[in-house]
């Protein structure tokens, strides 16, 4: 397979798995807003913080604002809009290299963003369902091939990636000010916005504490939007990809990270891990780079 | 809808004679068209479109700047010719590329048909078709042109004419197969009231076409297609072909040279040595070493990789010297001098103003002619003379006298019609062809072609990117 195409696929996967978690990240936490009795827009300003440019975001902290700016400004490399138009880019070329109903779903997910000019909450969930879809043919219509590989390896890199940053942020919220009989409102929000509620419920029935739901949302291997269903992912991938040792090296060393049982309990020691675990993927971005890309 | 018949006769209607009676192999067809409802052929319409759509059969064109995909036009009403009648005008292109090829192979060896024509060699010398490089370079089997697509027109008695010879990267066979899929699905009973001759086996044609190219002994090859990119008008076709072949689609910056000048492409498992490519972009941008120096699309180095036969490239660099319309008029000779054969397919009489005589004809007959640079493609600066204004003429008449090299004039050519689906109506439209020839150990011609259509009414402007559609061809016997 192309270098080329290698990495276009890598990242036409990465793009459309932001659009699916951004989406849901903003909708969940307008609903969380519903519930929070102040309407104090720094409640979203955590949101920009999760997606990692709040340097760019310059103008009043109004509700209005703080979502233009997650949702359709072109000029912030995070937005949905922005996501959208990189995967549509990358797409271009790879007409032949994917189902031919996987290209047309993107091209739905594509037009049916592009076709309003101010999207709502119901199309932030249509989008997420359009993304499903994308996703949903590529594993039940596609052949195991490099192809497949490469669009596995950018999806569960992207999802792992916001995965932690949803977990750093919500504990860096908890030290700053909300009071605590919002934390657990928070936590089951956080939960929300992974798709996890339910998941976690069936296990867990009445308790809803930080420890085990940070178990849950980075060790529960059976729930595919925890840290450590990523990692393994990523690990059976790599696999299949030529050169593929020093990646997988550094893959088992993330999820090792995450076996001390101290860090569920610690939230210094957590954020600590968690700044290594986004290093690492950096680091592993950066391998996949080298190898596959150059 | 009343049988029109085209003004004063003036034009061939390939579905209607004379006398207004249907031709005998149209009448299912017309009938077909005819008894359908408005609302069923807007039906029809919507079926197509939505097929086209899901099959995203697209070109790009440039609309304010933007680029855009459009979605491919096809008229439903299927262009017709009889098995009789294409196999004569097959054999006629298989002499003339076959002709055309040896020439261009004499023209960078020893250049002896030249020498017998030394306006031509004058014109061929001074020429920017004709590259220095690619003299006494041996392609395979000694096919410069591997792939052609041979413009042709019907003048008013219904008679196949050659236009013109694509001989660089000629495009629109992805159209002409992906034509014939839609219609399969959108008028299918109407296909099988005719035995239709197939023209899907074009792409396996075409890979061994480009396996035959190769210089390689090995018995695995490694073809590629390389295309300028997802800008060009014509990338859909490109990423068509390289799927229906199964090969890869590179570009530029997915290849590079060895130190030892082989060709390799960059790929997940390392690097991997290419035999052949298939080149879709210009002589001029394939290697920045030699052309166009800030040539972004081409590879450094690729031409001497190519001299020294380390890489097959097709079409071969150079070939584009005998796409020319100066050189167009000596194909009848060429096919003489090589073949030692009459022409078979006959072509547009041309007058080159280089020949003395030929000028003064052009010049006391300006005002029936079509007037041509010869070195301008894509229709820029063609005079016709019927329709120009006097002042126009005496301009052109002033140019021709001060560079009567750079000018060739033509009778014009009437294009014939093809009843074409307008809306809901049925309307006579001027239509041309172009079948596609593979060349190498054989040559191959494709069953039809793509019929063009100009769906401007009286228009004979048939290219996709100016308001012109297209026609599934059907070769039936």
């Amino acid at each position: 397979m192309l270098s080329s195409i290698a990495e276009k696929v890598y990242w036409l996967s990465r793009y459309i798995e932001r659009i699916e978690n951004t989406s849901r990240l903003i909708n969940v936490n307008s609903d969380l807003l519903l519930d929070i009795p102040h309407d104090r827009s720094d409640d979203l300003m955590h949101l920009i913080q999760i997606t990692g440019h709040l340097n760019n975001f310059k103008k009043n902290n109004t509700k209005e604002n703080v979502y233009f700016f997650l949702i359709q400004d072109e000029n912030n490399p995070s937005s949905i809009k922005y996501s959208i138009e990189m995967a549509k880019i990358n797409s271009r070329y790879l007409l032949t290299m994917l189902p031919k109903s996987a290209w047309e779903q993107f091209n739905n997910l594509y037009n049916d963003f592009n076709a309003k000019s101010k999207p709502h909450s119901e199309d932030l969930y249509r989008i997420i369902r359009n993304s499903q879809r994308f996703f949903a043919i590529i594993s039940d219509g596609m052949q195991r091939n490099d192809v497949f590989n490469f669009i596995k390896l950018g999806r569960f890199i992207e999802r792992a990636d916001m995965l932690s940053r949803i977990i750093e942020d919500q504990i860096l919220r908890k030290e700053n000010h909300v009071n605590k009989y919002y934390q657990n409102l928070q936590w089951s929000s956080v939960l929300r916005s992974i798709n996890g509620f339910e998941s976690f419920k069936k296990i867990n029935k009445d308790n809803l504490s930080q420890e085990v739901i940070l178990r849950f949302i980075v060790m529960e291997k059976l729930f595919p939007r925890s840290l450590k269903y990523c990692l393994e992912k990523l690990l059976e991938v790599q696999r299949f990809l030529p050169k593929s040792s020093t990646l997988k090296k550094d893959t088992i060393l993330l999820l090792k990270n995450f076996e001390c049982e101290e860090i569920y309990r610690n939230d210094k020691k957590m954020l600590n891990i968690l700044d290594d675990f986004q290093s690492g993927l950096i680091k592993i971005d950066k391998i996949i780079n080298k190898n596959y890309f150059n | 809808m009343k049988k029109t018949k085209d003004n004063n006769n003036n034009f061939y209607n390939e579905y209607i004679d004379n006398s207004n009676n249907l031709r005998k192999n149209f009448k299912n067809s017309y009938n077909f068209f005819n008894d359908l409802s408005s609302s069923k052929k807007k039906l029809l319409a919507n079926v197509r479109d939505s097929i086209i759509r899901s099959m995203g059969i697209t070109f790009r064109v440039y609309d304010h700047n933007k680029l855009i995909d459009r979605e491919w036009p096809l008229d439903l009403i299927p262009r017709i010719i009889k098995e009789k009648e294409w196999t004569e005008v097959k054999e006629g292109l298989i002499q003339r590329i076959k002709a055309i090829n040896l020439f261009i192979h004499d023209v960078y060896h020893k250049q002896e048909f030249l020498n017998e024509n030394p306006i031509l060699k004058s014109l061929i010398l001074d020429s920017p078709n004709f590259l220095e490089e690619c003299k006494g370079v041996f392609p395979k089997n000694k096919i410069w042109a591997n792939i052609s697509g041979t413009d042709l027109i019907k003048d008013h008695r219904g008679k196949f004419y050659v236009l013109e010879d694509n001989l660089r990267v000629p495009s629109g066979v992805a159209y002409m197969l992906e034509n014939r899929n839609v219609m399969k699905k959108v008028v299918t009973d109407l296909f099988n009231n005719y035995q239709v001759l197939p023209i899907d086996d074009y792409t396996s044609q075409l890979y061994k076409c480009l396996y035959d190219a190769s210089y390689s002994k090995e018995e695995k090859k490694t073809i590629v297609i390389l295309s300028p990119g997802v800008f060009n008008s014509a990338y859909f076709e490109h990423a068509y072909l390289a799927q229906q072949m199964g090969i890869d689609l590179v570009e530029s910056s997915d290849l590079f040279l060895s130190k030892d000048n082989y060709v390799f492409m960059k790929t997940i498992s390392g690097r991997k040595r290419v035999d052949v490519i298939y080149r879709r972009i210009n002589d001029d941008y394939l290697d920045p070493n030699v052309w166009v120096k800030d040539s972004v699309l081409g590879v450094p180095g690729l031409v001497n990789s190519w001299k020294e036969k380390k890489i097959a490239i097709v079409n071969a660099p150079g070939s584009g010297v005998a796409d020319d319309k100066a050189v167009y008029a000596f194909v009848p000779k060429m096919i003489e001098y090589f073949l030692n054969e009459k022409p078979k397919l006959p072509q547009v009489k041309t007058y080159l103003c280089a020949f003395e005589k030929d000028k003064k004809y052009v010049l006391n007959n300006i005002d029936k002619l079509v007037l041509k640079p010869v070195n301008e493609s894509g229709g820029y600066g063609i005079l016709i003379g019927p329709n120009a204004t006097k002042k126009d003429l005496n301009n052109y008449k002033l140019k021709i006298i001060k560079n009567p090299r750079n000018f060739v004039a033509q009778p014009l050519i009437k294009l014939s019609t093809s009843p074409t689906l307008i809306k809901t109506s049925i309307q006579p439209r001027h239509i041309d062809l172009r079948p596609f020839i593979l060349s190498g150990k054989n040559t191959f011609v494709t069953n039809g072609g793509l019929t063009r259509v100009a769906l401007k009414k009286g228009s004979t402007i048939v290219n996709s990117s100016q308001g012109g559609g297209s026609k599934d061809t059907w070769i039936v016997n």
